[in-house]
């Protein structure tokens, strides 16, 4: 059976292309789903695509993850740095999250510096633009193929 | 108008201090393959994508900056993997923040699970973007990631 990934965007990722283009660049973020989609066809997975701005809208779509999906591919936006609700959601659902920003968090404010997600995160890619989702996709489905991770 | 991405692309792939004992030492951490087969690995990958990489490890930190700065001229990118001096080298910091050549950081392992101390890299805010925690396919991924940098 296909594997299937879930794509999840979170507060403002709805505003890309019309907000700070400088920082985010100018692709929305239909734009970038058609680009993750065009990669899953190619490595044969699924994906469900998902936005809310609602942390915790976040956190109910991210722990109802579990056992349904085999990836989570998640830019939490600005929740990031400070949401230690999903951080457990991600935890409780036990499924493989690669964590993606845009920017390159570690040239930006201070605060964006830390992540509380990524302790519970397999790994993060930030600072390629909308070819950061491409990139994490590829990370995700060929985790369990690399046999120097355990 | 076409996108103007040079031809023949040569990036610059640095290990540092213990990445040659790779596959020796905590393989629960760091896996099992060795840093030759990491770059066996990036050359095959390099063909495919129409690039040519060069691999290098030093433990020296000085060694490091040597090579970048010499780095300019003869690359068009570097992918930098800088083990533990990433978490304190600022000297390192402003080889790569004064060589005008575009940087991506690696991570075999997710830092951000493992002690405080590596949770912050120095050099991140002078690379284009980090890639950590996939293993040895970071550096794949790393090198994707910056032959494609031209096309975005």
């Amino acid at each position: 059976m296909a594997k299937k990934v879930a794509v999840v965007h979170g507060p403002n990722l709805n505003m890309l292309g019309k907000r700070e283009v400088g920082i985010y660049g100018g692709k929305s973020m239909e734009e970038i789903n058609t680009e993750v989609a065009a990669e899953a066809g190619s490595l044969k997975v699924t994906v469900d695509f998902y936005q809310s701005n609602s942390e915790g809208e976040l956190v109910s779509y991210v722990q109802e993850c579990r056992g349904r999906v085999d990836g989570i591919l998640l830019n939490a936006g600005a929740y990031t740095h400070y949401s230690i609700a999903l951080r457990d959601a991600i935890s409780a659902a036990q499924v493989p999250t690669v964590e993606v920003h845009i920017s390159n968090i570690y040239k930006r404010e201070p605060f964006r510096h830390v992540s509380v997600i990524a302790p519970v995160c397999i790994g993060q890619i930030c600072g390629f633009g909308s070819h950061g989702y491409v990139l994490a996709l590829r990370a995700l489905m060929e985790e369990r193929l690399d046999p120097w991770l355990a | 108008m076409e996108k103007d991405v040079k031809k023949n692309r040569k990036f610059l792939v640095i290990s540092g201090p213990n990445l040659n004992l790779l596959g020796t030492r905590k393989t629960s951490i760091y896996g099992a393959g060795s840093l030759e087969d990491i770059h066996q690995g990036l050359k095959l990958r390099a063909q495919e994508l129409n690039v040519t990489v060069e691999c290098r490890q030093f433990n020296s930190e000085g060694e490091i900056i040597d090579c970048l700065q010499e780095a300019h001229d003869r690359f068009d990118g570097v992918i930098i993997n800088a083990g533990a001096l990433a978490h304190y080298s600022y000297a390192l910091r402003s080889a790569i923040g004064s060589m005008l050549l575009p940087c991506v950081e690696v991570f075999i392992s997710n830092v951000h699970t493992r002690e405080e101390f590596r949770h912050k890299s120095v050099i991140a805010p002078v690379c284009v973007g980090v890639i950590g925690g996939f293993g040895k396919k970071s550096y794949l991924l790393a090198l994707e990631a910056l032959s494609n940098l031209g096309n975005v």
